[in-house]
């Protein structure tokens, strides 16, 4: 949906429009939820941050100045949400989200189980980076943006942007050879 | 000499810092051609643009592990703004709210409408009824009632059949039996069909239908007969308005 049609929607939850708010929940459901349970690695948390994050929509859709993408507005406060749901119930999760969350695939068995190796040890691996560089690294690598804009979503200035992702980098370079995936890090 | 290579080790490590966004492509035309000018002569930069591909591309094939949402979901975030909201206005005024402009008199107009059925069979109710001009002999103490009697039905709850698809998991049935805060009084009969009372302080009835028949999972949703909530055939209460 281009970003015209979403700031239409937005407006009309400004005045408390429940269709357009509804819609504009099953436009960014499945968004939201990849991006926080990637952010937050925590399956039990995704659900309530997300029903925190579109309560916050609902609640401030009014102070939306449409300066930025409506998307980067509510990417920011997707991850201002999800760093204060972490802090709040900071207890270690049982699994990593992709072995709690497998998806069904028909893929071949053995493409299937090469990509879930890859996927998994990549999982580990970033599971093992902090929420702040995690999330730059998801932000920047599986939904492509712009390096200003993550500044704007996480609410930094660039060059933090940059040196999160430095350390992020240095840290996945430590930290695939040791998980037995070698040439990975970047 | 040695400001130069300061200022060669500075640009070199400002496309290092650049190389995951010139691989995502979102870098603007002048920092792009920056990058790959540098690129051309630097073997160190060229690795790491390949090791940042490598771990783009695992990034990104690890998949998005989204499900869609359920509409029990976003009928509790409603509840939730609701419970928010109220403490700030009345109930009433939250329904008005919600109410498509153009409804808001119908609504108001329907529930005057409502407030003066229910005065009108109260006052009717307290007044003597007329004694009958032949009492019946061969059925003495029985008290004849015609369908048009106004008899009040006393508060209580509606049942309701419902039929989930074979393919519903246990947790989606907990979930929409939870979204309409129901409970399960006789089932499963071998069919398959749940007997559930709902509250009727609750939604109207039509309403609570209208919502089970949007979910996928559910294949029948009717009152169950004899209820008198609503006759089957008839489309539910509670829909003129959606």
């Amino acid at each position: 949906m281009p970003s015209n049609d979403e700031l239409t929607l937005l407006r009309r939850v400004a005045t408390k429009d429940r269709r357009a708010f509804e819609a504009l929940y099953h436009l960014y459901y499945r968004r939201l939820f990849g991006y926080l349970l990637k952010l937050t690695r925590r399956a039990d948390l995704v659900e309530e941050v997300l029903n925190d994050v579109m309560l916050a929509i609902w609640k401030g859709a009014a102070s939306f100045d449409g300066r930025s993408r409506p998307s980067t507005w509510i990417f920011g406060i997707a991850y201002h949400k999800a760093l204060k749901a972490i802090a709040r119930r900071p207890q270690e999760p049982q699994g990593t989200a992709e072995e709690s969350a497998e998806p069904v695939d028909t893929e071949e068995p053995e493409r299937l189980a090469v990509r879930r190796e890859l996927a998994s040890v990549l999982g580990r691996a970033i599971g093992a980076l902090s929420p702040e560089q995690r999330a730059v690294v998801e932000l920047t690598y599986y939904y492509g943006l712009a390096y200003q804009e993550i500044a704007e979503i996480v609410g930094c200035p660039v060059n933090t942007v940059k040196t999160r992702m430095f350390h992020a980098r240095r840290r996945l370079k430590e930290l695939l050879p040791e998980l037995g995936v070698s040439g990975y890090a970047g | 000499m040695r400001e130069r290579e300061d200022h060669g080790e500075r640009i070199h490590r400002r496309i290092w810092e650049l190389l995951p966004w010139y691989v995502n492509g979102s870098l603007a035309e002048r920092e792009r051609q920056q990058v790959e000018t540098h690129l051309a002569g630097c073997a160190g930069c060229q690795a790491e643009e390949r090791a940042c591909r490598r771990t783009a591309v695992a990034v990104s094939g690890a998949g998005e592990m989204s499900p869609s949402p359920h509409p029990a979901q976003f009928r509790r975030l409603l509840d939730r703004i609701e419970q928010e909201e109220l403490p700030r206005r009345g109930r009433l005024a939250a329904l008005l709210q919600a109410t498509p402009r153009p409804l808001r008199g119908a609504l108001l107009a329907q529930a005057a409408m409502i407030l003066l059925l229910v005065g009108a069979l109260a006052w009717g109710a307290g007044r003597p009824a007329p004694a009958p001009a032949a009492p019946s002999p061969s059925a003495p103490g029985v008290t004849y009632r015609t369908l048009s009697d106004p008899v009040a039905r006393p508060a209580r709850v509606l049942r309701l059949r419902l039929m989930f698809s074979p393919r519903a998991t246990e947790r989606e049935v907990r979930e929409i039996l939870l979204g309409i805060r129901c409970e399960i009084v006789a089932g499963p009969s071998p069919l398959g069909v749940y007997t559930v009372e709902v509250p009727a302080t609750g939604d109207p009835v039509g309403i609570v239908l209208a919502r089970l028949r949007t979910e996928s999972q559910v294949v029948f949703a009717e009152p169950a007969a004899g209820d008198g909530a609503t006759s089957p055939g008839r489309p539910p209460e509670g829909l003129s308005g959606r």
